[in-house]
């Protein structure tokens, strides 16, 4: 009997303890409603209003250095960031704008253009001729008199497929072979330690410094070519193709990439069970059987949390192409065809701060939007 | 799978209605040393040392030791997953000492059962089917063998179709009886049905021998003891040679044909579990099996009579003993409480466990706790009890190394 009450008697104290663990009330009413913010002011009501008080002033001065730091550098140029989007001519020097606009998005996409003498009109306004191969756009404004206009395409014709390209090529890649590495890593006994090491050098090593490494290996006289015996083959210089250079960015960026992805995996890898891969053994799982039925599924959080922080930190990808090329042209003639969405925006403190809001948000839009799929995908896939 | 017999495979590939194959399992001077650091000062271990055990073909051995007496290492050495420092291991006629574990065809179930937490339990059941391949005699239309250019039969090598796993996996699921859980994740399930899913994966590929590995350790009293008759239950219906580690005498004994009793990796006694039980071959076999342990005592040998102190306990009548000192050992139910008895002991307390009578007592030449049971129907009071010792519930032990059994 004593067997039987027991449990009973500590359920109803469970109960209790929970009701009061969720604020409610004696009847088990819902919860009281309340938010952090409201916690945070109305402290008396759990404890004396003297204390609570005081907490509440404590509480402030214990958030006061993150809040502030986050408000100077995170909240406030976030929040202006997308104001000056929304602001025609935006002067962050003298603080002058002129008015709200929507042109700043349109001309990052090329579909706001300018006339040659500063008027500002719309692509389905304007009609196209083709001149000695190249395609020029005029504007009738209607009194006779036609003007040629301009319109910035570099976003849609070079950072936006060139960081596409980035992303899509890099990441699988790098995730693929640091996963492949760490696996080797987590099985060799000898020189363990020191691998790690090695392996993990590329992460304290300054991007730009990397960057010019390769260019001395990418080089027209560069190693590269003379290994593989390309001759002169450009690939980074000024004669070098589009192509040719993405080759060269992507395996930078994947190199430079791996250190960071391989710690997170070797870590995740570390915490496996040793038993699933006896139990693998005795079920006679070859190694490759075992790696995409044993390890992999069960490393899929880390290989979640990589794929998502990889996705964004390529869509942001911009230092690389400094620190290779310096400048963001390979092929000569001045077009920018190495650019990047971030390059973009940064070469637009030179030009229209308007611009460079409008591509940040854009660029924010399109990262929330391949988030938001990524972690869709992963609720079925993902075994935590 | 009707008939089962168009298979042929190194697994011994065969239909559990039509009857497995099995093998007598034989370990020759199996060793295991685990290296220690000599710059450390930390010694060799020697986890199992020259053991020698044959398991019947179709027989269930019960591997029974206190923890670190080496039995998991040695079950782990027959698994393939551990090399064995010295000694051989053979199914039969097969040498497999050398052999992957996974050419071996065993089936083993780990302590914490080790299923694959990501896949449902079908998945988990069905996972060594998928890695199987097959040889298959291949035949024409009419059902005639094939032959190659020598002459001899031709034979494909193949993986099963996912109807003949679907099949095999719902008919060791039925065994089992794990058949409606076979969509849900491991998480899911009680332990009782993770270890019967663990069970289901171990004997889907129709393995030569089971080993498990204390299976039951993870259960709760109720639940251990239906489970250890599903696994007697499960055994016997597909008479696949068994190896089965515990530290639980009691376990060990209820289901197992014969049990092997270890201590720091030398076996000290095999046998069926009543005799190892009636005839202990040493103090430890002694002291290890049987709940409550057995009550020891300091006594000696004196004109073919044990006696504890002053008072004689048993006569010796089957041989003649030279005189000695020794432990005498007597079985907590092996007393007759008689007011014209020959020994006696202080009744501290007396515990009512239902059936019987347990008697907490104290003796001032007693090694350990020392407790009795009696039939709850005889009266016993606290103080000092006369009682009459069953001559076979009582051991003389030799003080000497080893401290085997006198009588």
């Amino acid at each position: 009997m004593a067997e039987a009450t027991t449990p009973e008697t500590k359920e109803i104290d469970n109960a209790e303890l929970h009701r009061n663990a969720l604020g409610r009330n004696e009847k088990g009413g819902a919860p009281r409603k309340k938010n952090f913010f409201q916690r945070l002011f109305k402290g008396r009501e759990r404890v004396s209003a003297d204390a609570g008080e005081k907490n509440n002033w404590k509480a402030w001065l214990y958030l006061a250095p993150s809040i502030i730091l986050l408000a100077v550098f995170t909240f406030y140029p976030l929040i202006n960031t997308i104001v000056i989007a929304f602001l025609k001519d935006y002067d962050y020097v003298k603080q002058t704008n002129a008015g709200f606009t929507l042109d700043n998005f349109g001309t990052v996409l090329g579909l706001v253009g300018q006339t040659s003498s500063q008027v500002t009109v719309y692509r389905w306004q304007c009609y196209s001729s083709v001149v000695n191969g190249t395609t020029h756009w005029w504007f009738n404004s209607g009194s006779g008199a036609i003007s040629e206009v301009y319109f910035q395409t570099d976003v849609i014709q070079y950072a936006l497929p060139n960081t596409l390209i980035i992303t899509f090529v890099t990441v699988p890649i790098s995730i693929f072979i640091s996963l492949l590495i760490s696996i080797g890593l987590n099985s060799i006994k000898w020189f363990k330690k020191i691998l790690q090491t090695i392996f993990f050098v590329p992460y304290v090593t300054n991007a730009i410094a990397v960057g010019m490494v390769f260019a001395v290996l990418f080089d027209y006289q560069g190693i590269i070519n003379f290994i593989f015996h390309l001759g002169s083959t450009p690939w980074i210089d000024q004669a070098a193709p589009t192509w040719r250079a993405m080759i060269a960015l992507c395996i930078y960026i994947i190199w430079h990439s791996l250190p960071f992805k391989i710690l997170i995996f070797l870590s995740g890898l570390q915490n496996i069970d040793k038993q699933y891969y006896d139990a693998a053994k005795i079920d006679c799982a070859g190694k490759w059987r075992t790696m995409m039925n044993v390890t992999v599924p069960l490393l899929s959080p880390q290989i979640l949390y990589i794929m998502i922080t990889s996705f964004i930190a390529s869509f942001k990808e911009y230092t690389s192409v400094v620190g290779l090329f310096g400048s963001p042209s390979t092929d000569g003639g001045g077009t920018k065809n190495m650019y990047t969405i971030v390059y973009y925006i940064y070469d637009q403190i030179k030009g229209n701060v308007g611009y460079g809001g409008a591509a940040a948000v854009l660029l924010f839009i399109v990262i929330m939007i391949f988030t938001a799929i990524q972690f869709q995908v992963s609720k079925k896939r993902v075994y935590y | 799978m009707e008939g089962g017999a168009f298979i042929i495979n190194p697994l011994r590939f065969t239909d559990i209605r039509s009857g497995p194959i099995t093998m007598e399992i034989r370990l020759k001077n199996l060793t295991k040393v685990f290296p220690g650091n000599p710059k450390k000062g930390i010694p060799d271990t020697r986890a199992v040392d020259n053991l020698d055990i044959v398991v019947d073909d179709g027989k269930l051995m019960g591997l029974l030791g206190p923890s670190g007496c080496g039995k998991s290492t040695t079950l782990y050495m027959v698994a393939g997953l551990l090399e064995p420092t010295s000694g051989e291991i053979w199914f039969g006629d097969e040498d497999v000492t050398d052999l992957e574990p996974e050419k071996r065809g065993i089936g083993l179930v780990f302590q914490n059962y080790a299923l694959y937490p990501h896949m449902t339990v079908y998945k988990n059941v069905a996972f060594p089917l998928t890695n199987l391949r097959i040889e298959e005699k291949v035949v024409d239309k009419d059902g005639q063998p094939v032959l190659d250019s020598e002459g001899k039969q031709e034979i494909k090598k193949r993986h099963l179709t996912k109807d003949e796993i679907d099949k095999i996996v719902r008919e060791t699921a039925r065994i089992v009886q794990i058949e409606p859980y076979l969509e849900r994740k491991p998480n899911q399930l009680s332990g009782g049905q993770q270890q019967r899913v663990a069970i289901a994966r171990a004997l889907v590929k129709k393995p030569k021998v089971l080993l498990l590995d204390e299976p039951l350790s993870n259960l709760d009293a109720r639940l251990r003891l239906q489970t250890r008759e599903e696994i007697r239950r499960i055994q016997q219906s597909t008479g696949i040679t068994t190896i089965f580690v515990t530290h639980d005498q009691e376990e060990a004994m209820s289901i197992s044909d014969e049990i092997v009793v270890m201590k720091l990796g030398v076996m000290q006694q095999r046998g069926v579990p009543q005799d190892v039980y009636n005839n202990p071959c040493n103090k430890f076999v002694a002291n290890f099996l049987g709940t409550p342990p057995i009550n020891l005592f300091a006594g000696e040998i004196k004109d073919n009579k044990l006696y504890i102190g002053s008072e004689m306990v048993r006569e010796i009548t089957e041989k003649k003993v030279p005189d000695q000192k020794c432990t005498i050992g007597i079985r907590p139910e092996g007393i007759v409480v008689d007011p014209k008895g020959t020994f006696s002991f202080h009744v501290d307390r007396i515990l009512t466990m239902g059936r019987d009578i347990m008697l907490v007592a104290t003796h001032p030449l007693a090694q350990s706790n020392t407790k009795f049971l009696v039939d709850a129907f005889v009266k016993v009071g606290v103080g000092d009890v006369k009682v009459e010792v069953k001559p076979h519930k009582c051991f003389a032990f030799s003080l000497e190394e080893g401290e085997k059994r006198i009588i």
